[in-house]
């Protein structure tokens, strides 16, 4: 089949889907993007709130405190891992070095994202309905 | 129903850049497959081949589409027939972009084929059969909300923890956000006066799935009189007690079929039909008022500005 058939043999359905799906990739891909930014900052947080923020292209090492337990935060070369986490399961220890995404501590109720802090906090709106 | 005619979105969190395209490819496909199966304008879809056949034979049809109606006649019961998928003959013959309202006569005629008691199940053969001539299942009124459900699933079997997955106005979320909140949906205001997306609240979502049926998302007015998609399956005319509803629940399937439902019953049947099923719900009645179940207190926030 000649790709003139082929094209010709197309239903209307058929092309709003191809239309569609090419949409759906490039709206995966402005997602993947906006969740995952690859470079900019580290922001930590203490029970929801944003103590320290600090550029992912400086090397530092800081202590971070919550009322539930504490761990320190070490950036180097555009990553980030903690050590020293007070908590016995050592979940984020294990987690290594991270150069995107988040590294939780529950029970300290400690947060660490890398990649650049969250969008306004608490009003960013994630979808709509309606 | 055109399951791809609207925009669909997947949000996921995950520290692995190849995971998260793995799992986007997944889900987007899976919701394609669905489009196939459940596309009322496709002639090759399982839905066509079942409605073609309406009042001829059963139809076989594979377990996602078995699903789907399952969950409809499911809803059907629990809404006392206020939600009703074989409304297929009275909404094909409106048109809301042309403005063409049927004559009266037409809608009267047409209205003994909307039952969904006619629809017949064969689950060990896996068959779907409308019993009368001319009987049409239009899901667009729970498919987008199962398609969410089943993208979820896939997101969730390579392992990603948390996300949301929005098709159209029918949006699950699942885990915590970076930093450990949950998610936030804004609600549409069904009456906005200057932008068309204005937010008149926004709830917090955990495992869970919202959505809205309103007068407003397809519609005309004729004669100072607004007529919209939401029709009523005893009367065939649109619904006229509510101008926006929301539900919340577990799965997108039930909170998409329900807020249809719930439309089509009213503010008070519909606030005591959630709270009987363990549902949240968000009405806006003809008037404007705004009725809530009670477990909504907290979750939700209303904006100032509107």
């Amino acid at each position: 089949m000649s790709l003139r058939q082929t094209i010709s043999s197309t239903t209307l359905g058929d092309r709003i889907l191809l239309v569609f799906l090419l949409l759906a990739s490039f709206a995966g891909i402005v997602f993947i993007k906006d969740v995952l930014p690859s470079s900019g900052g580290v922001s930590i947080e203490v029970q929801g709130k944003t103590t320290h923020r600090y550029l992912l292209n400086q090397n530092r090492t800081v202590r971070v405190e919550s009322p539930y337990g504490h761990l320190t935060v070490e950036i180097r070369e555009r990553k980030v891992r903690v050590i020293n986490a007070s908590c016995q399961n050592k979940l984020c220890e294990h987690q290594g070095w991270v150069t995107r995404g988040v590294i939780i501590c529950l029970p300290a109720r400690i947060s660490v994202s890398v990649g650049g802090p969250e969008k306004s906090g608490d009003k960013r709106i994630d979808a709509t309905t309606g | 129903m055109v399951l791809m005619d609207t925009l669909v979105t997947i949000t996921i969190v995950t520290d692995s850049a190849d995971r998260a395209e793995k799992a986007m490819d997944k889900a987007f496909a899976e919701i394609g497959k669905l489009d196939t199966l459940l596309n009322f304008f496709s002639e090759k879809s399982e839905l066509s081949m079942v409605n073609k056949n309406a009042g001829l034979s059963e139809v076989k049809v594979s377990p996602e589409t078995m699903e789907v109606v399952e969950k409809a006649i499911e809803t059907s019961e629990k809404t006392g027939g206020a939600f009703d998928v074989t409304i297929g003959p009275e909404i094909s013959q409106w048109n809301f972009v042309l403005k063409i309202k049927p004559q009266d006569e037409s809608i009267k005629r047409r209205l003994r084929l909307v039952n969904y008691k006619l629809i017949q199940l064969d689950k060990g053969r896996s068959t779907v059969h409308l019993k009368e001539k001319g009987m049409l299942m239009d899901l667009g009124g729970i498919a987008k909300g199962y398609a969410a459900d089943k993208a979820v699933d896939e997101l969730k079997k390579i392992g990603i923890t948390s996300g949301l997955v929005a098709v159209a106005g029918e949006v699950k979320a699942f885990g915590r956000k970076p930093g450990g909140k949950g998610w936030t949906v804004g609600i549409r205001n069904p009456r906005s006066t200057e932008k068309s997306d204005e937010i008149m609240a926004t709830v917090q979502l955990n495992d869970a799935a919202i959505s809205t049926s309103g007068d407003y998302q397809r519609y005309f007015i004729l004669d100072g009189k607004r007529f919209h998609h939401i029709l009523d399956p005893e009367t065939g005319y649109p619904a006229q007690g509510c101008q926006s509803v929301s539900v919340i629940a577990r799965d997108g399937v039930y909170t998409d079929a329900f807020s249809t439902g719930v439309f089509v019953l009213g503010p008070k049947k519909g606030i005591e039909l959630l709270q009987s099923m363990g549902f949240e719900g968000l009405i806006v009645d003809k008037d404007g008022t705004i009725y809530t179940t009670p477990g909504l207190k907290g979750k939700i926030e209303f904006t100032t500005n509107h």
